[in-house]
């Protein structure tokens, strides 16, 4: 018996030292930032394809844009510059010239930044089998290096952020030419950039191991290494953080919590933008939708104020329109139905419905969205309207949605902040489900594709927001659609951990740690 | 011996080969798209019909069937869809804390449950016994969700014993093994609780045998008819339900890896189904399998051990 046992623990031991191998460790200077995060493991590094909260905040921390939103802040109107030093347009805003700086090194020796490797990550963005995000860059006619340190970039038309697309966000961030062409497919997990961190390693499960990155172009890094850790648990990785194992905590959008948490000594706890907006999306194409009796219906009998109190007053906010608030271009000047249960059991009667109506709704089981979908649903039972949720595992969820298969489709998104993205993305003809050139239109309405469309192009922004206002409120007044909640985002960190500015947004969903962020 | 594994083996080859298959198929009628999960909500159809050209499944099933079975037959399953990192590496760096969780558990479980199990069976009915089977009744009703987070309180938070995340450096022994003790305790608990009603009502069997009467009739020492005779007859279902619960302990390990922080397979095959990562799926359910032979085949083999009659039929 001693002998099988012993057999099979060496064998169990030889096993794991085979497979144990683990890759060396570079020395670093400075303090080690351990952050926890909800997450089960990295995905692809590869910041062209970081479309999870889990790989965006991550990149964030690796790559630069050609100019950046100013950190702790997502206001457009404080891009600032970033690679790029400065930049000159055309009067007709079709083309665009970048001086970038000299000296910028990418990480692991990859060598200096030059306009090739713009050129090349640019384009690289637009691709769709190389990006993402190449729908953004659509308006992209060439984009080419006049000289090692000079790019122009020239438009087929107008778009109304280029900046914006050109920051430290998606497909914004700037790749080493070299690495990618070098290390193909490997690119993904071992991605090289030229910002204050450099990806050391990823342990499967674990962590991803980044370290200072020495020759950052704004002064090396005052924290030595970030150790991201996926811990999906939200207990353990509670506990932890109050253990002191980690300095910063990826949070929870729930009151209780943020009150539980604040009440610990050496606590901060961060609230910042931007907000994913919930709106109930409404099939005009279908029916019962195809009724706007049935719209309004289900407008009138959602009380938003609940909502808030459901989810908590300092992390969330009520839908004002159907682009969030602080977007450019938002307006609250929309005609939204109010709460009125009476109402909406009159609508209800008045198309054909007078005992109720009852709408099968497929869900994802994702806990944040059904929680909230199921206040959404007792709300709507109580004016007569019965939601027959099937709920459904949230891959599945976002499938079966984009076949058309739910009437009602509740989604909550933050995208960059700027009116035409969300408009575009939700309520233009052109991105409805099931074309071709689908996104995540639900409701399938067209009505405002005019006014979205010339603010796209429109090279005067008081004429912008005016059409931008203008779509909202054609949307509102057919509803397309029913805002409900705005829900900010929630990090949690120790005293000792300084960002080096004011956190009060961060389009990579995370706080931004750059060479002035510090643990005292 | 060496025949009897190798036969075993052999046998394992059309059990592979079936769960291969059968993973194959499973992975691809449930819904849901990874294009969809790796691109995100922005994607256009346009980019997700480009990465799925791109990860070969756009082809038809039959050519990423055959593709797939000739690639895991020489050993070879390819690279993750969602990280794009090699499946053997990622079940690599994962495996030994699966392997270190799994026989930690075991060894906790049987350390346990077979002496408890013992003192219930020579205390039949008596306040021992009641107690024993009182508890290890708590012990199987208790989800390792809420044992762990017990466990991470007491000795993580109020002792400071036990760190909180629980995954270890793997070329340090001293770290492995320091933060594998309070999972092996959370998971080994239930397996703990069920090895003593099984070794309670095997004793209880075997102690009833003639041939036990007639050892304490020769004057053999008591001590020696329980540990020597008793056991030795009641350890075939005991070997059993150890051999079944090792598999379960493998596969039930998400949730101690989840509780604990600790990276695992159990761990890896969740993501890999809520990401819709195929080849992922396929890899690790064949090394899954694998594993699963290999310890059915030990527990023959102890059979044959513990009971030369089963090695000779």
């Amino acid at each position: 018996m001693g002998g099988w046992r012993a057999a099979l623990l060496g064998s169990a031991m030889a096993l794991a030292n085979v497979f144990g191998a683990q890759a060396q460790t570079p020395q670093a200077t400075g303090p080690t930032l351990r952050v926890g995060m909800a997450a089960q493991d990295v995905g692809r590094l590869d910041p062209h394809f970081a479309v999870s909260t889990i790989d965006r905040v991550v990149v964030a921390w690796m790559f630069n844009g050609l100019v950046r939103f100013k950190p702790g802040s997502i206001d457009p109107a404080e891009i600032e510059p970033d690679l790029a030093e400065r930049w000159e347009s055309s009067a007709d805003g079709k083309t665009w010239t970048f001086h970038l700086r000299r000296g910028v090194q990418f990480h692991g020796g990859f060598g200096e930044l030059t306009a090739e490797d713009v050129v090349f990550s640019l384009r690289k963005s637009g691709t769709a089998a190389t990006s993402a995000f190449a729908a953004d860059y659509r308006a992209f006619e060439t984009i080419e290096a006049v000289d090692p340190y000079t790019v122009r970039i020239v438009l087929r038309e107008n778009v109304p952020s280029l900046l914006g697309i050109l920051t430290n966000y998606a497909g914004g961030y700037i790749v080493s030419r070299r690495a990618v062409q070098e290390r193909g497919d490997t690119f993904v997990r071992s991605p090289i950039g030229t910002g204050p961190f450099a990806l050391d390693r990823v342990t499967p499960n674990q962590s991803a191991e980044l370290v200072a990155h020495a020759g950052y172009f704004r002064g090396a890094p005052q924290i030595g290494r970030i150790s991201y850790r996926f811990i999906p648990s939200d207990a353990s990785r509670d506990l932890a953080f109050l253990n002191r194992e980690l300095d910063l905590n990826f949070g929870r959008a729930d009151q209780t919590w943020i009150n539980r948490t604040r009440q610990i000594p050496g606590i901060t706890v961060d609230v910042f933008e931007p907000t994913e907006l919930a709106i109930l999306n409404l099939n005009t194409s279908i029916p019962p939708f195809n009724d706007i009796r049935i719209r309004q219906a289900v407008a009138h009998a959602v009380n938003r104020a609940e909502l808030v109190r459901f989810r908590g007053q300092d992390v969330s906010r009520e839908g004002q329109s159907l682009v969030p608030r602080g977007y450019l271009g938002f307006t609250a000047d929309v005609p939204l139905l109010p709460f009125d249960q009476a109402r909406t059991r009159a609508l209800l009667a008045e198309a054909g419905h007078p005992n109720g109506i009852t709408i099968r709704v497929i869900h994802t089981q994702l806990p944040e969205m059904l929680n909230m979908m199921q206040v959404v649903q007792q709300q709507l039972r109580r004016a007569g309207i019965t939601l027959d949720l099937q709920v459904v595992e949230h891959a599945t969820f976002h499938q079966q949605i984009r076949q058309n298969l739910s009437p009602l489709v509740y989604y909550s998104a933050a995208r960059f902040p700027t009116a035409d993205i969300y408009l575009t993305q939700f309520f233009h003809g052109r991105s409805r489900v099931l074309t071709p050139t689908a996104v995540t239109n639900f409701s399938h309405c067209d009505q405002a594709d005019s006014q979205i469309d010339a603010a796209r192009v429109s090279t005067n922004l008081d004429e912008q927001k005016r059409l931008w206002a203008e779509a909202q409120r054609m949307l509102v007044q057919n509803v397309c659609g029913v805002p409900l909640i705005e829900t900010l985002l929630v990090f949690a960190r120790r005293d000792n951990l300084d960002y080096g500015y004011q956190l009060r947004g961060s389009m990579s969903l995370g706080p931004l740690i750059t060479e002035a962020s510090r643990l005292r | 011996m060496i025949h009897f594994i190798a036969r075993r083996l052999l046998a394992a080859v059309p059990t592979l080969l079936a769960v291969l298959t059968l993973v194959f198929i499973i992975v691809r009628i449930v819904p849901g798209d990874p294009a969809l999960v790796i691109l995100g909500d922005q994607a256009t159809p346009e980019a997700a019909a480009a990465l799925r050209t791109r990860l070969g499944l756009d082809r038809s099933l039959w050519a990423q069937y055959f593709s797939f079975i000739g690639d895991a037959l020489q050993g070879d399953f390819g690279v993750s869809m969602v990280t794009g990192r090699s499946i053997m590496a990622e079940v690599g760096a994962v495996l030994p804390h699966t392997i270190d969780l799994t026989l930690a558990a075991m060894v906790f479980g049987v350390a346990v449950g077979v002496p408890v199990g013992i003192w219930a069976a020579l205390h039949r009915n008596g306040v021992i016994d009641v107690m024993a089977r009182l508890i290890s009744l708590i012990g199987l009703s208790f989800p390792v969700f809420v044992s762990g987070i017990f466990l991470l309180l007491a000795f993580a938070l109020h002792w400071r014993i036990f760190p909180v995340i629980g995954s270890a450096n793997l070329d340090d022994y001293g770290d492995r093994l320091h933060k594998l003790i309070l999972p092996a305790i959370a998971l080994g608990l239930v397996m703990a609780a069920y090895i003593t009603r099984v070794t309670r009502s095997a004793m209880l069997q075997a102690l009833s045998e003639d041939y036990i009467r007639t050892a304490r009739a020769k004057g053999v020492p008591w001590r020696r008819v329980v540990w020597v005779h008793g056991l030795r007859n009641a350890s075939i279902p005991i070997v059993t339900v150890v051999g079944l619960y090792v598999g379960i302990l493998l596969g039930n390990s998400v949730l101690t890896e989840i509780v604990f922080n600790r990276p695992g397979l159990g761990k890896i095959i969740v993501g890999a189904l809520n990401q819709r990562d195929y080849t992922m799926l396929q890899g690790l359910m064949v090394i899954y399998c694998f594993l699963i032979v290999v310890v059915n085949l030990v527990t023959d083999l102890l059979y044959g051990v513990l009971d030369p009659r089963v090695k000779s039929a």
